[in-house]
């Protein structure tokens, strides 16, 4: 494993047990992601890619394989690290948005930072500013179920970047976005990979996306199908001339 | 971005974030509130009522009496439990998104609690406050003037904090069990909604 790795998963597996049958949404991946990448993750419904985000994303605990985000096993990890490592060092962005509810925009953006200690006008001040990159400023005050699917979408992603992490898990972020603002969206990721080291792993069937990338990796039936580096990936999308 | 990630630190828990997430559900599920708060009040106000009603002194009637009075505070005391497993069960899905962002299990159990206690505390005041309306209008009908006798009403305070506390706890209680299931679960496995 390079020294620069910041996500080590070795044969992971995800078995899902219904009655008799067995669905293997994910069969022995191995991954090895660097850091400051900028990771496409591709397939077909149901190949796996939620799955996986959200094992290497600590959400989920593997049925076999082990997964390390840098240094430490993530099974060894204890409930209350494991609460800090999502509170300040991953941002996600869910394929279904997953606001809070009860919280305007602007709160639920600032609450991964009240949970990491920043006092309430800290998190208002860099909130509104997030917000305001998304293009949301003038909604802040409004409750998730008061805005379009796009427009909680781009909350999701304010609020994924609230803490500055050093991963950023994006599930299907631009899926819900008009091309304008899908656009901006992954020009905001590709820089936050490009200039801040941030790395990004965004599961797409969105072809702009893969331009960005430095790496596709493609998966079907819970397997890494094949991966594609940048060099190779120009030919290839260019050639199926999407 | 020099933050490092192999050094990993203690969250601590702030109360007014707690305070903060109880009262926002309180509001914005304002039904749900309103019905909780029934619930709770019709178990105290039966409560206080059957510790403070004059009972007959013939056994047959006393037994009836029994029988009736234990079956109804068993649908009572399943009333309140059911709304207040429902009521957590409705957000595990919350409860998993806010473990994303890095709540503590402790933030998820305590600000549940925090919500169903003053749920519970209203509920059993105003529970007193009907419990008393009934006990007296009964007691009028039964002693007429021997209602505004002291020793009529001896012992009251203890059935007034016995009825208010046993409304808070089942309320608090019957919100922690399944707050602390949800808690402890992989937050995606809580996300997916009540099991
Ligand atoms: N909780 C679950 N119980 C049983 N099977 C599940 C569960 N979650 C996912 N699966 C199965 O695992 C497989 C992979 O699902 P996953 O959500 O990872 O796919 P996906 O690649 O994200 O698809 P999509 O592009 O539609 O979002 C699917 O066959 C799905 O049916
Ligand atoms: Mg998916």
């Amino acid at each position: 494993m390079s020294a620069t790795s910041l996500i080590d998963a070795r044969d992971v597996q995800r078995y899902y047990k219904s009655g008799a049958t067995v669905v293997k949404a994910l069969d022995g991946v191995t991954l090895e992601i660097r850091a400051g990448e900028y990771l496409s993750l591709m397939g077909p419904s149901g190949s796996g890619k939620t799955t996986f985000f959200n094992i290497i994303g600590a959400l989920d605990v593997p049925t076999g394989g082990s997964v390390k985000l840098g240094e430490r096993e993530l099974a060894s990890l204890s409930m209350a690290e494991l609460s800090y490592l999502r509170c300040a060092n991953i941002g996600y962005i869910f394929q279904n948005y997953n606001l809070v509810e009860v919280f305007s925009a602007l709160r639920n953006v600032t609450l991964p930072m009240r949970f990491l200690g920043l006092t309430e006008a800290e998190a208002n001040d860099k909130a509104a500013m997030l917000l305001k990159r998304v293009g949301l400023d003038h909604r802040m005050h409004h409750l998730p179920n008061e805005l379009s699917g796009g427009q909680q979408q781009r909350v999701a992603i304010a609020r994924a970047l609230a803490n500055d992490p050093m991963l950023v898990l994006a599930d299907e972020p631009t899926g819900n976005l008009d091309t304008k603002t899908a656009t901006s969206i992954v020009e905001l990721l590709s820089e936050l990979s490009r200039e801040k080291g941030v790395t990004i792993v965004s599961a797409t069937h969105d072809h702009r996306m893969l331009s960005v990338s430095d790496r596709v990796v493609y998966l079907r039936d819970g397997r890494v199908e094949r991966i594609l580096n940048r060099d190779e990936l120009k030919i290839s999308v260019g050639s199926i001339g999407s | 971005m020099s933050r490092n990630l192999w050094e990993i630190k203690r969250l601590r828990l702030k109360p007014e974030l707690i305070w903060s997430m109880a009262l926002s559900s309180l509001r914005l599920r304002m039904g749900r509130t309103l019905l909780t708060l029934l619930t709770v009040s019709a178990c105290c106000a039966f409560l206080l009522f059957l510790l403070t009603a004059p009972i007959s002194d013939d056994p047959a009637d006393r037994q009836m009496w029994g029988l009736m009075i234990t079956l109804s505070l068993l649908v009572s005391v399943a009333g309140v439990l059911n709304t207040m497993l429902m009521s957590v069960t409705q957000r595990y899905r919350e409860i998993g998104t806010i473990k994303c962002l890095g709540a503590l299990d402790s933030f998820v159990l305590l600000s549940v609690m925090l919500e169903s206690a003053l749920l519970g505390l209203t509920g059993a005041l105003l529970g007193i406050v009907g419990g008393l309306i009934l006990s007296f209008g009964m007691g009028l009908l039964d002693a007429g003037a021997g209602v505004f006798a002291a020793a009529y009403w001896s012992g009251l305070g203890w059935k007034i904090l016995v009825s208010a506390f046993v409304g808070l706890a089942l309320t608090t209680l019957g919100a922690a069990f399944p707050a602390a299931v949800a808690a402890r679960m992989p937050p995606v496995e809580a996300m997916r909604g009540e099991k």
